[in-house]
């Protein structure tokens, strides 16, 4: 398959007035074409922050602190900001935010803000601009009349699907979804994640598909990135992660921390404690205040990010027992 | 209902409780036409056992959380009767509503949303005290909440008093939202969506510590909640409500590995599960479409239109009251025997 | 709420409170202004100016337009200050006839480059009597300023002006000394009897006078019956150029006597009625807000009446009808002021009560009224100490517009009158600038404290701005 996003040691931090807060720390993974590749961890762990930084628009006062983002051969992180607007957000990378489907403007019909976008980046007719959002909107499966409704008139998996749509109209290579069903109902869930597999299919496109719900990630994405405190502890594939030997304890205690709905258990595992604070995270492993397998080599030194199975990497010093 | 024969043991009974909304309608709107009537609930029949776990699940828009709020006496049903512990509080006010609230309390789904900013800790859970006069004694008071504090496992407890809501976590803030409802010393709680603002990660330690605190108080809970993972881990008997009325109710684990009705099928086929091997395939979604509108409810089965089961009897005849499929397991499908 | 939690809660407060840099300086100036208020009648030089501020025999003895005393501090000549000298020494003489001289000896220390606009001679005195004042100069020289004899007096007072009563001795002087050519066009009445009183004596001192600075020495002299005839309490005004800490205004009244006793009257005023007011308004907003329905609609009926009253004219009716006095205004700004934070704080409180907090305060079976003021009042605290702060400055400014319209209470003085006065006497257009700025200053600055405070409290009372 072909690498169509290449991050390198990314680096984001904020810099505050209490300190440098480090949001993403050494961030390193690959996006393949045609794959969708999941990102998951508690709130707080980098996980949006990742999706904005790829999309050069990190959420102030965050700055790049070093690393790459390669995107067709070309870091895209020194790119003056009117190419990276003409050239790369929304033409190479869109992102659908969390709440999107919440942000559409009360007083403007559907069709008339998506038509506001599509000219905003491409020069074309009326009717011809609308011809591609009929399109699209039969894409994603509405009808054409939506066009003329006001976001109130709509539900919310309709929302969600108009604002899927927009993330689509100028083809990109990458869309990042960022929560895109946190607030719909379980079937409406289920709807939207089997369009996002039809449009994957369809388009072979890449999604970086960011949730805090294990379950979620183990329906759509090809391969995780376990966050936890700004850096990867672990990554591989759905098989990897969800077959039963995830590597790192965190992952593992994660998933023990999910309720199964077809399997009665007594008690479910929850990790004690919260993240950490980013301007002063704990000395060696940033979760080892809370792992279950903690060794006195966590306290002290730092895991690398290390392979430990083909395309399988975690960052934890007891992997390979 | 099969509950006649241990009646003592039932704590709330709900019979036939309704509860419509008729929006403000503009001048012109409001002279023609039949005015637009929203069916929140709509002929609600449930009972609770004293000491059990009862879940109310539903999708938004099923009229989960406004039954909810009629139990906590926070809105007046339209008609119906809820019968708490043998005494009718449909329409109880001042005294006896106020000793109704000793011994029913709520959990709400955002615990900072529930507390005052500006109260401190301490002030959120003397709040009950200063309003049932529990006791006029500043210092009593503050032995009272150390004890609540120690219940939910906020240790300790001296080091919380003194903050604000928002300097603690999720998960504080949801011990501390059901520290004040134990405060009362209550026989049953209302937990509206307690854990779905909180982090999967400590999700389950809020759940145990309402389960243990259930378990050594002897409590009884009213667990309204649109995840079907929880329901099943945390309740002993759950409802499921589509469009104000509940479709199917019967022991969790019965309910949810042997649904029956189709929208409870449908319901648990679309819940994700945490195992590898589904990324291509797309799931098989028995039903189309959105819950409608509770301003326009379908006649007959309410659920017809979305049915894949559906016959014209569906629509046609009346609707469906709850039936006893055996082992406690209630449903409102005519056609079960036939959809299997 | 009991005591010892309020105690309990105000400690809490006060802790915080002080962190507040801007909260403390507000608290400061206010403090401050209680103190003039309370101390007011040490701090007036004119025991007499809240009582007689609109009394023009009361300020007969001051300059006009004077400016403040301290612009001698700026470059360029000195001016003399007004001050009251008392007798130095009192001697009594027994003269032929059977008739007493007492003679009062003033010093007077004239350091200025320009000289005083008067010296006013004061007595009371009983019986029939001859008075007479002379100006005895350090260079030896001496001017009979005046000299009038009063009968039949019961405890009158006196009052001599060398203006008025040494004209003409003055310009003997003059003659005495200046240029006969120079002289001899001029009357007494083109002279100014200080300017010549306080000069050089020497050609040209008509022209360019020069200051003869020195000691000089005033002696009243007071001839009458033994016995019978009696005089007490002499003293002499000097009416300088420059006087008092904030000068004074074209009726002679010294400022700073006006601003401090108007002091009092701007903070009752904006105190008390955007206390009232406020109050007024929030708790009806909340009210409205908080029970809805019938309630809501008719109270909202009620606001719109209110609210869409013209205040103005009912105000020129009202004042033609009745006799406007301090109270009947304070109490007529209430009546149609209130409404202003009316509609804000109901569509506040309509959020608010959306809250899952009040709805969870409910489950807990609070009653309407702790709901009311525990949950939703205190939410309202910062928007209302901001709204009484910045409506202080408003009413101290209403005020003055009454007064303006003749409205005010012409028994007070208050700095919007003061303005109003600056107004009319074209304080702008002759550059009487002490008459404008420290008022509009004043007002300016309890703007601020109040404005300071607010925001303190919202600090504190609104912890979401909390940093830490």
């Amino acid at each position: 398959m072909d690498k169509i996003l290449e991050v390198k040691n990314l680096k984001l931090y904020y810099h505050t007035s209490k300190g440098t807060v480090k949001a993403l720390d050494d961030v390193t993974f690959d996006l393949f074409k045609g794959e969708t590749f999941g990102l998951v961890g508690e709130s707080g762990c980098g996980k949006t922050t990742t999706g904005t930084a790829l999309l050069r628009m990190p959420t102030p006062p965050g700055r790049y602190d070093g690393g790459q983002i390669v995107l067709d051969g070309r870091d895209i992180i020194d790119l003056p900001e009117n190419d990276v607007r003409k050239h790369i957000r929304w033409e190479k990378i869109s992102m659908v935010f969390q709440g999107a489907m919440n942000c559409l403007t009360p007083v403007y019909t559907v069709g008339k803000q998506m038509l506001e976008t599509l000219q905003e980046h491409r020069e074309m007719e009326k009717v011809q601009a609308e011809e591609l959002i009929r399109e699209y909107l039969e894409l994603v499966g509405l009808p054409p009349e939506v066009m003329g409704r006001y976001p109130h008139e709509l539900s919310g998996g309709m929302k969600q699907r108009i604002v899927i749509a927009t993330a689509l109209f100028l083809k990109p290579d990458v869309v990042i979804l960022d929560e895109p069903t946190t607030a719909l109902d379980v079937i409406v869930q289920a709807q939207i994640i089997n369009l996002l597999k039809k449009l994957k299919k369809t388009f072979n496109l890449s999604f970086i598909f960011i949730t805090h719900d294990l379950a979620l990630e183990a329906e759509v994405s090809d391969r995780i990135c376990v966050m936890y405190a700004g850096k990867i502890s672990e990554l591989g594939t759905n098989g990897q992660i969800f077959g039963g030997h995830p590597a790192h304890p965190y992952t593992e205690k994660l998933l023990s921390a999910t309720p199964l709905l077809h399997k009665k258990v007594d008690t479910l595992s929850f990790i004690p404690g919260a993240p950490p604070d980013l301007i002063d995270p704990p000395t060696g492993c940033r979760f080892h205040p809370r792992c279950h397998k903690v060794i006195d080599v966590c306290r002290e030194k730092e895991p690398e990010l290390k392979e430990i199975g083909t395309g399988h990497m975690a960052a934890c010093w007891r992997c390979g027992e | 209902m099969n509950d006649n024969d241990k009646a003592s043991d039932v704590i709330l009974t709900v019979e036939n409780l309704k509860k419509h909304f008729t929006p403000h309608a503009g001048l012109l709107a409001s002279l023609g036409g039949p005015k637009r009537v929203i069916r929140a609930v709509d002929g609600l029949n449930f009972s609770i056992r004293r000491g059990e776990i009862f879940g109310l699940i539903g999708e938004s828009g099923s009229g989960k959380t406004t039954t909810g709020k009629m139990v906590m006496k926070l809105i007046d049903p339209t008609s119906g009767t809820i019968v708490f512990n043998g005494e009718d509080v449909t329409s109880i006010h001042r005294q006896r509503l106020q000793a109704y609230r000793r011994r029913v309390q709520m959990i709400f789904q955002d615990p900072y949303a529930s507390m005052n900013p500006r109260f401190k800790i301490r002030e959120v859970l003397e709040e009950p005290l200063v309003i049932h006069r529990i006791s006029a004694d500043r210092r009593k008071r503050g032995e009272m909440i150390i004890k609540a504090l120690n219940e939910v496992k906020m240790n300790p407890p001296e080091d919380y008093m003194g903050r604000f809501p928002h300097m603690l976590s999720g998960g504080q803030r949801q011990r501390v939202a059901t520290a004040r409802t134990l405060i009362l010393n209550p026989m049953m709680l209302v937990a509206d969506e307690p854990v779905s603002m909180i982090d999967l990660s400590t999700r389950a330690e809020i759940l145990h510590m309402m389960k243990d605190v259930q378990r050594d108080l002897g409590l009884t809970y009213l667990y309204i909640t649109h995840d079907l993972s929880t329901a099943r881990y945390f309740t002993d008997r759950i409802a499921v409500m589509y469009l104000g009325r509940i479709v199917e109710m019967g022991p969790a684990e019965e309910v949810i590995d042997n649904p029956i009705h189709p929208y409870t099928r449908a319901l648990i086929q679309a819940v994700p599960e945490p195992v590898t091997g589904q990324v291509e395939t797309i799931k098989e979604l028995a039903i189309s479409g959105e819950i409608p509108s509770p301003a326009n409810i379908p006649p007959g089965c309410r659920f017809h239109p979305r049915c894949p089961f559906a016959k014209p009897e569906c629509s046609g005849q009346a609707e469906p009251e709850l039936m006893d499929a055996g082992k406690g397991h209630f449903h409102a499908c005519r056609r079960w025997k036939e959809i299997g | 709420m009991n005591l010892k939690d309020l105690a309990y809660w105000f400690n809490d407060f006060w802790t915080e409170f002080r962190r507040e840099k801007s909260g403390l300086i507000g608290l400061a100036i206010l403090a401050t202004a209680v103190l003039v208020v309370v101390f007011e009648p040490l701090i007036l030089p004119f025991k007499g100016a809240a009582a007689s501020w609109r009394n023009i025999n009361y300020w007969e003895d001051n300059s006009p337009n004077a400016p403040p005393v301290w612009t001698n501090l700026l470059p360029g000549k000195d001016s003399a200050v007004t001050g009251t000298i008392k007798p130095a020494r009192v001697s009594e003489a027994t003269i032929e006839g059977g008739a007493v001289a007492t003679t009062w000896e003033f010093e007077y220390v004239y350091q200025y480059d320009l000289p005083p606009l008067d010296l006013i001679m004061h007595l009371r005195a009983t019986g029939n009597l001859t008075f007479q004042m002379t100006l005895q100069r350090p260079d030896g020289k001496s001017i009979l300023l005046s000299q009038a004899s009063e009968h039949g007096l019961a405890n009158g007072t006196i009052r001599m002006a060398a203006t008025a009563y040494g004209r003409d001795a003055c310009f003997a002087f003059l003659k005495q000394y200046e240029n006969a050519d120079r002289v001899g066009i001029l009357t007494s009445s083109d002279m100014k009897v200080t300017d010549i009183a306080f000069a050089e004596a020497k050609e040209g001192m008509f022209d360019n006078p020069v200051a003869q600075k020195g000691k000089y020495r005033i002696l009243v002299t007071a001839i009458g019956n033994a016995g019978t005839d009696k005089v007490e309490s002499c003293e002499i005004i000097v009416a300088g150029r420059v006087s008092g800490l904030l000068g004074t205004d074209n009726l002679k009244r010294d400022l700073f006597s006006g601003i401090v006793a108007g002091l009092k009257w701007a903070l009752l005023i904006g105190l008390f009625v955007s206390f009232v007011s406020v109050i007024i308004g929030v708790m009806y907003g909340i009210i409205a807000a908080y029970f809805g329905g019938m309630i809501d609609k008719t109270m909202m009926f009620i606001y719109y009446i209110v609210n869409s009253i013209p205040v103005l004219p009912i105000l020129i009716v009202f004042s033609a009808v009745f006799k406007p006095s301090l109270m009947t205004i304070i109490w007529i700004m209430i009546i149609f002021s209130w409404t202003g934070s009316v509609m804000t704080v109901r569509s506040m409180a309509l959020q608010i009560k959306e809250e899952t907090y009040i709805e969870a305060a409910r489950a807990l079976g609070s009653g309407h009224a702790r709901i009311i003021f525990k949950h939703m009042a205190p939410l309202l605290i910062p928007y209302s100490f901001a709204s009484m702060a910045l409506s202080v400055p408003g009413f101290i400014v209403f005020e003055s517009s009454l007064s303006l319209l003749g409205l005010g209470d012409p028994t007070i003085v208050t700095w919007g009158a003061i303005l109003h006065d600056a107004m009319l006497g074209n304080a702008m257009l002759n550059g009487v600038w002490w008459w404008i700025i420290p008022p509009g200053l004043l007002i300016a600055i309890m703007g601020m404290t109040f404005a300071f405070l607010g925001f303190a409290m919202d600090k504190i009372l609104h912890p979401k701005l909390r940093t830490r």
